[in-house]
């Protein structure tokens, strides 16, 4: 048990290096972050003018869930693992994995926790641009259960997120090129993940189906919990449950994609 | 101009071949851009579903400005963006050689080389979404206001494209540089909100310093208000203007291409 996460630690590591060599275009990608959060200040600033409360939350609230949503991006969002383990199959980088005794997933996975180390800590730097700019209007509850219930989704909503990127990477076992599936899935989370808009602002038929999906759970979720757009404590269990679920789902089927995939693929060179 | 015009149509025939070739790819990514269509008019129903006006602007005349901005972007993806993309690739990699020793100007030589069908059949589609917002206004634009329509989307086309050549450029100075392109989308979500919205620093840097916003509003205007000369110069200005800071900057960068090692 301990040699296995010894294993694990070492590719943490070695995901920190080469992910703060990357640290400046982290950092002007964190930076242009802050033109979409114009882009929400100006759109929903003036969808608001008209009205005073939409979906019964404030401006202040809206506000402040796009900009909990983007900071938990940087902390728990997939960037490009997809890409990067589509990369590893095609250059035939996944052999070595498969001589070792070391878990494919759980080795990405480290490295997936230490890109996001790295990402998290530097969106604080624009962070510390934006808050002061946007104090007078960012409202969060402070709950004390709204922390100890987010976190853990957001921890969730990382695995769920890994998981996805996982399976398109998986794909490469059978499409030579995934980049068309993968921005085809970016359109169908951001809108089902509450990127574009809140969530529980679409019709109460669609959010209420919308709730049994994954995208869902990826994002939405866990702001909606920490910036108080989820009033019952008993929703967030029920969520919490449906959540865990999904996270299992797609551990298993990330486990068969991997396994038929490793059927068709041929390893060629040395 | 006849030799240019020669080239391009020798390109897009084989950028018609290829696609007849790779059928699968071309519905794929037609429909990826579709789904990026239908997220951002998406977002523009369910915001309206909750309140009437934007800025001043009603549910279907955002919508004629939105289906606006996705027109020029997506005559973009069609006419320019899968060249412009690999040229900063083929900078990077120094893979761009080949297009320093073909007979014509290398900016338009390295930025026509492709046409991607799945952008221009999205087009049709953008179109739609105008002339369905129009139909619902109600608006009989004369054939003047459709002639200016068109000439505003040409200028925006070329301000986009100014926009992208400008930001691949940096590849010709910043080498290690990737996901530059990242710059135009994010500049370009401004074009879908309306000038109105725009106050203070914001509208100094979105609506004068950069033209992002006058690319949309400027045409979707026309369709709803008549030609306003105003508007009309403002774009043709900052088209003229921002296409010489493109070829200007991208000559100045290539200077610097040293090409690369193996």
């Amino acid at each position: 048990m301990f040699a296995s996460l010894t294993k694990y630690r070492h590719a943490f590591l070695l995901g920190l290096q080469s992910n703060l060599v990357y640290r400046a275009n982290f950092a002007v990608r964190g930076f242009f972050s802050l033109f979409h959060l114009t882009v929400v200040f100006i759109l929903w600033g003036a969808a608001y003018a008209g009205s005073p409360s939409i979906g019964g939350f404030s401006f202040g609230q809206t506000l402040t869930y796009f900009l909990v949503m983007l900071v938990m991006q940087f902390f728990v969002g997939a960037f490009n693992e997809d890409y990067q383990i589509s990369e590893e199959i095609r250059n035939g980088l996944i052999n070595q994995f498969l001589l070792k005794p070391i878990n494919y997933f759980l080795y990405r996975f480290s490295i997936f926790v230490a890109a996001r180390l790295v990402t998290g800590v530097l969106i604080l730097l624009p962070l510390l641009v934006a808050v002061p700019l946007l104090h007078d209007y960012l409202t969060l509850p402070h709950d004390l259960w709204r922390i100890a219930l987010g976190v853990p989704a957001m921890a969730l909503s990382a695995v769920i997120q890994f998981s996805i990127a996982y399976c398109f990477g998986m794909l490469t076992f059978w499409f030579l090129d995934i980049q068309g599936f993968v921005i085809l899935s970016m359109a169908v989370e951001s809108i089902l993940g509450g990127q574009m808009f809140p969530l529980d602002l679409l019709p109460a038929g669609v959010f209420r189906v919308a709730q049994f999906l994954p995208f869902y759970y990826q994002t939405y979720f866990p702001v909606a919990i920490l910036t108080g757009r989820i009033h019952d404590i008993a929703v967030v269990w029920q969520g919490l449950g449906i959540q865990l679920g999904w996270v299992l789902l797609l551990l298993g089927l990330n486990q068969i994609l991997w396994t038929r995939g490793l059927r068709r693929h041929t390893a060629v060179g040395g | 101009m006849t030799h240019y015009l020669q080239i391009w149509l020798a390109s897009a025939r084989y950028s018609v071949t290829r696609t007849l070739m790779f059928r699968f790819d071309f519905f794929l990514w037609a429909t990826v851009e579709l789904f990026w269509m239908s997220v951002n008019l998406l977002l523009i129903s369910v915001i309206y579903a909750h309140t009437t006006s934007i800025a001043g602007w009603t549910k279907y005349e955002m919508l004629l400005l939105v289906g606006t901005s996705l027109l020029v972007q997506r005559f973009l993806m069609g006419f320019f963006w899968s060249s412009i993309f690999e040229m900063g690739r083929n900078i990077r990699s120094g893979h761009f050689d080949y297009f320093l020793a073909q007979p014509g100007n290398i900016l338009f030589m390295a930025s026509t080389r492709k046409v991607d069908l799945d952008g221009l059949a999205n087009s049709l589609v953008a179109m739609g979404v105008v002339a369905y917002a129009a139909h619902k206004l109600g608006l009989h634009p004369s054939a003047w206001d459709l002639v200016a329509y068109a000439l505003m989307i040409v200028c925006g086309l070329a301000i986009h494209y100014s926009m992208l050549v400008l930001s691949i450029s940096l590849a010709f100075w910043i080498t290690s540089a990737q996901g530059m392109e990242g710059i135009y989308f994010t500049l370009s979500e401004f074009s879908r909100l309306p000038r109105e919205a725009f106050k203070g620093l914001a509208s100094l840097a979105f609506v004068w310093l950069l033209p992002v916003v006058v690319v949309s509003n400027a045409p979707a205007r026309t369709l709803l208000h008549g030609i306003e000369p105003r508007w009309v110069l403002a774009l043709v200005a900052a088209a003229s203007l921002w296409l010489s800071a493109a070829i200007f900057v991208f000559n100045r960068g290539l200077k610097r291409y040293s090409s690369a090692s193996s």
